[in-house]
């Protein structure tokens, strides 16, 4: 996992497991597994864009940044640069994005969403974090 | 998790395999089709759906089970809007509607269009937009996607596009009545609206079939099939709209089910008894992305005729390029059935799972109310696929319900690992089927090895007595997004 996540198998779909120091660097982990599956993984410079996200706990969140840059990616055929948790509680967080134009049609993996199924968030006694988000493809 | 068979076909979980089942689960299956469901784990999906409140009879599953995320895929759960009873949005899938549609030709193979088969799907390339993040054949306004939303077929109908026959042989005619398009987030419509007519990736395809064998003469007969016929499948759903529906709708359940004292086993779970308003919101959302769904494969169609027009250089109206069927395979409908001797109406879940009405029932069109629902099977790229109908005891067997297809056998990834897509293309290719495809590298993931036989699979629904073979289908042309 040296990029701070890995890619799951499942039988339909497909999961990311990410890892970080804290929250926040897993959820940022979460977003590059995302940006790899989808071929839209860019180096900068694009739009920075700030994302205000709430949900219900912190695994609901990273569900709720997943779907957000999947919207990004869908409606603006954006590619994905930094991205960069600024703060991050156990239920809100703003995460600043870097949106890079992807030329053309895509080549990655089509993700429909990021879903609840076996939604699972670790905190270690070292304050490190591990997400387990699975995504229907 | 071992299912216990109780008799041919048919393999039961008893209450208490997961803790809170309201009901068993039962699995239509083969010995060797139950073995890939417990190994793949989707037996404990079928439990974990026997938990939701309300649920009436029993978790069922189709023989192209598999797992999925939160319900199985093949799953069917009716729940009883009387009885406490759920909705459940993952119940129906992130691709509201997804469905597969039959269209036939009067074109003969071997002669009229082995000859053609090139240029034709070639052709079909270019008139059906494909691929991941591709705009469809129709660009909505947001005044226009909400039309789709509410009117579904009619909407295009009203632009001259397809006939009113496309829409008598769709299922419901294609318009849900009941569609609340103002439930439909900005962010759904923002996807969906420039997508209507396109096919997207994945699993979806559009293939050239030629009709290989009828196993029941009379209900070929009424929809037209005959042996050495050219037809066109389609399989496609609700596209961005529909994915943005069912995230907007679990989050909102998600975070109700604390309140409500509602417990699931997996989060995609999420639901809310029928009688909320969150429950109607989001039946009104659905109906609406199905809506969309619908209009989608009828757009579709169009591109399909422009095609066949252009290989062959004659009007489309000539080559008798006409809708046979389309139905859903993951959507929740409001349906009556007698249950313990009482007529109830139940909310069916079919995720993966298709509806099939049997003989007579008043929803068919009248020239398939003698014979049953027609169900369209695609099997997995490359294999046959099948039409079956709805029979007299698909009702008592399952909520009415049947398989969808073939069902994964492996991951995406796994297939990936096996063979290249040119490997792939070139062993389709060396077998006589011609491809175009949006991305050559992802069609490995689709290959024929990562599913289940789909043969295996109808003939457990037949022996089940969840459906009858009306025919088998062999594709001479992919077009893959």
């Amino acid at each position: 996992m040296s990029a701070g996540y890995e890619i799951l198998e499942h039988t339909a779909d497909v999961g990311i497991r990410a890892r970080g120091g804290s929250l926040a660097e897993a959820l940022e982990a979460a977003a590059r597994g995302l940006a790899e599956l989808l071929g839209a993984a860019r180096e900068g410079p694009g739009e920075r864009r700030v994302l205000h996200l709430s949900a219900a706990d912190p695994g609901a969140l990273a569900v709720d940044l997943l779907n957000e840059l999947l919207f990004l990616h869908e409606t603006e055929g954006a590619g994905f640069g930094d991205v960069r948790v600024r703060r991050a509680g156990p239920a809100d967080a703003d995460v600043e994005v870097e949106l890079v134009p992807l030329p053309g049609e895509q080549e990655g993996v089509g993700v429909k969403a990021a879903t609840y199924h076996q939604l699972a968030v670790e905190e270690r006694p070292d304050g490190s974090v591990e997400l387990r988000v699975f995504l229907d493809v | 998790m071992e299912p216990r068979k109780v008799e041919p076909f048919v393999w039961e979980v008893p209450v208490g395999a997961v803790p809170g089942m309201r009901v068993p689960g039962i699995v239509y299956a083969s010995d060797a089709l139950i073995r890939k469901a417990i190994d793949d784990r989707a037996i404990e999906q079928v439990a974990n759906v026997a938990t939701l409140p309300g649920i009436v009879g029993a978790s069922y599953a189709m023989p192209d089970i598999h797992w999925g995320y939160g319900f199985p895929i093949g799953g069917v759960a009716a729940t009883d809007p009387e009885g406490d009873g759920v909705i459940s949005p993952g119940g129906v899938g992130f691709d509201i509607a997804c469905g597969v549609r039959l269209i036939r030709t009067e074109l003969e193979w071997e002669r009229e269009v082995r000859p053609r088969i090139g240029p034709l799907v070639q052709a079909l390339g270019r008139h059906i937009p494909r691929g991941v993040g591709t705009k469809g054949r129709m660009r909505l306004s947001r005044g226009e996607a909400e039309k789709v939303l509410l009117e579904g077929v009619r909407f295009p109908l009203s632009r001259g596009v397809g006939t009113e026959r496309d829409a008598e042989f769709c299922e419901d005619r294609g318009v849900l009545d009941d569609a609340l398009p103002g439930q439909v987030s900005d962010r759904a419509i923002q996807r969906g609206a420039p997508q209507l007519g396109s096919l997207g990736a994945g699993n979806h395809f559009l293939e050239v079939q030629v009709v290989e064998e009828i196993f029941h003469d009379r209900a070929a007969n009424a929809m037209g099939l005959f042996v050495g016929q050219v037809c066109v499948m389609l399989h496609t759903g609700s596209r961005g709209m529909g994915h943005q529906v069912c995230t907007d709708h679990v989050k909102v359940m998600d975070r109700l089910m604390p309140d409500l004292g509602i417990e699931v086993p997996d989060r995609q779970l999420a639901c809310v008894p029928l009688a909320h308003e969150a429950a109607q919101r989001y039946l009104g959302a659905m109906r609406a992305a199905a809506n969309f769904a619908r209009a989608n494969r009828h757009v579709l169609t169009d591109g399909v005729r422009e095609a066949f027009g252009d290989a062959f250089g004659r009007a489309p109206r000539e080559l008798g390029v006409e809708v046979v069927y389309d139905v859903a395979h993951n959507l929740a409908k409001l349906e009556p059935y007698e249950v313990d001797g009482r007529r109830r109406v139940l909310c069916v879940h079919r995720k993966g799972a298709t509806r099939a009405f049997g003989p007579g029932h008043p929803e068919l069109p009248d020239a398939y109310r003698p014979i049953g629902q027609p169900v369209l099977i695609p099997g997995s790229m490359g294999t046959a696929s099948y039409v079956l109908v709805g029979t007299e005891t698909s009702a008592a067997r399952a909520f009415a319900s049947t398989c969808h297809g073939a069902g994964r056998a492996m991951s995406r990834t796994r297939a990936k690992k096996l063979k290249t897509g040119h490997q792939v293309r070139e062993e389709l290719e060396a077998r006589g089927i011609t491809l175009a495809a949006a991305h050559w590298g992802l069609l490995a993931e689709e290959a024929p090895y990562a599913y289940k036989d789909v043969s295996e699979v109808v003939d457990v629904c037949e022996g089940a007595g969840l459906s009858r073979k009306v025919a088998r289908l062999r594709p001479v042309g992919v077009v893959k997004g």
